[in-house]
């Protein structure tokens, strides 16, 4: 077994304390890369054994919530530079497929920002409400399943409309996968992973606010 | 395609090897919009390939998978599909919905798990106004209190942080600088514990105020706890020590009473 397969094994028994120890025995690694190499690479195992008929959705579940879990520990006392920016963090109306979003907003509390990370399934309604009342300067969005698509032009056709202006983020499974600009709005960037993530993280911080949009 | 009259209590399609739908129950009907009469119509593309793949090859034995479906009520809906076989060639498929087994223990999952973030995120928001707090009251422990236009005193309430210290030593020194003091006096008779980084600080901002002021620098209120730990740090080169107010302020009036004489 690679180490992608040994740690989907792992998860899909919903051994948190396991799974703990498989990370921890890569110290070196900074948290993008093992959110990069290890979890990733793990969670879209978990994905492909489904596809190949060997774990059933119930399976699946299971394995998100210990790596929920896991996410938790590894994001708990990080250390935080100091960037007083805001982001918010959500996956459209109905997604259940929020570990990446998860990830993302553990960089971005990394990289200082203040989140708020609202996880799967978040009405459109609501993000709106809080997106006008806090303000933050990124909304990130996560989309993995097709049929969520024509939301995903709600969405960000409303937050395109507001008037702080914030930048929008898009990513999830589809984001790598398919060309989502169609769906977008013109202020909409797209990243396709977690290096591009922090890519645009480093670009943001060397550019200040006015690179926020590009 | 063929209306299959029997009343079974799940979904049924027979299919032929390119998928076509040759015979369907009612339940069927009613469940998948079966206008197209291809499994293609009411299966989930990306859940096509892994049907293709996993139950395509004719065998005896009956096979199961999970399939993403669309049904006449949602895009996406998960069944467990069983699928075998027959003599002639088609596949006979019973849809067993699993959403709904699963829903619950789905829904519990979220709730659990929604539960513990909104925990960490009120922890967060206590943890933020609890910070506000701590600055706010870092803020208060250090008052300046002119006592007379050449003497004032600033009085330094709890443990003596580094913290604490940075946001005293700001408002003491524009305070200080405000008026022409020729004695400024630090009381900690209210001072619990120091810490390193703590009196590193408070030396500066003593340093700061002579060098700037060349008032005179009295500590008062030294408790012997206080006095073992500021000896190590070599203050008398910057300060004056007295024991209380009240000596201070006695030696202050009778000074100034001879001095009227």
């Amino acid at each position: 077994m690679n180490q992608a397969e040994t740690l989907a094994s792992l998860l899909l028994q919903g051994d948190s304390a396991k799974v703990w120890e498989n990370i921890q025995k890569q110290p070196q690694l900074s948290r993008l890369e093992v959110y990069q190499n290890l979890i990733t690479p793990a969670m879209q195992h978990i994905g492909h054994l489904w596809e190949t008929n060997q774990i059933t959705v119930a399976d699946e579940h299971l394995a998100t919530a210990t790596c929920d879990f896991v996410l938790s520990k590894l994001a708990y006392r990080q250390e935080k530079r100091q960037s007083n920016q805001k982001a918010m963090f959500l996956c459209l109306d109905g997604e259940q497929h929020y570990i990446g979003l998860k990830m993302v907003n553990s960089l971005f509390e990394e990289h200082g920002w203040e989140t708020k990370y609202f996880g799967p399934s978040l009405p459109l309604e609501y993000a709106l409400k809080t997106a006008k009342d806090w303000k933050p300067s990124v909304i990130g969005l996560s989309v993995s399943i097709v049929y969520h698509l024509p939301k995903l032009k709600e969405y960000a056709e409303a937050f395109a409309k507001l008037t702080h202006k914030p930048a929008v983020l898009l990513g999830g499974r589809l984001a790598g996968k398919y060309d989502l600009l169609p769906y977008c709005s013109d202020h909409t960037v797209i990243l396709k992973d977690l290096p591009e993530t922090k890519e645009w993280l480093q670009n943001n911080e060397a550019g200040g606010q006015q690179n926020a949009i590009f | 395609m063929q209306y299959f009259d029997q009343p079974l209590p799940l979904a049924f399609l027979k299919a032929d090897r390119n998928g076509k739908i040759v015979s369907y129950s009612g339940i069927a009907r009613e469940s998948f919009d079966l206008s197209e009469g291809h499994l293609k119509g009411i299966i989930d593309e990306e859940s096509i390939e892994k049907l293709i793949q996993y139950s395509w090859e004719p065998g005896l034995d009956p096979v199961k998978l999970e399939l993403n479906m669309k049904t006449r009520e949602t895009p996406l809906s998960l069944f467990e599909v069983h699928i075998q076989w027959d003599s002639e060639d088609y596949a006979n498929m019973l849809f067993l919905p699993k959403d709904s087994s699963n829903e619950n223990l789905m829904d519990k999952l979220m709730q659990l798990q929604q539960r513990l973030s909104s925990t960490d995120f009120e922890l967060l928001e206590k943890k933020e106004e609890l910070e506000q707090v701590l600055i706010r009251l870092n803020q208060l422990s250090g008052p300046f209190i002119p006592l007379s236009e050449t003497l004032c005193m600033i009085p330094l309430f709890g443990d003596i942080t580094a913290d604490k210290i940075n946001v005293i030593s700001e408002s003491c020194l524009k305070a200080v600088f405000a008026g022409e003091y020729e004695e400024i006096l630090f009381d900690l008779t209210a001072v619990g514990e120091i810490e390193g980084k703590g009196i590193e600080k408070f030396t500066q901002l003593l340093k700061t105020l002579n060098f700037m002021t060349g008032s005179i620098i009295k500590l008062i209120g030294i408790k012997p706890n206080l006095a073992k730990v500021l000896n190590t740090y070599k203050l008398d080169e910057w300060v004056q020590i007295d024991q209380s107010l009240k000596q201070v302020l006695n030696v202050y009036f009778n000074r100034n009473e001879l001095g009227a004489t």
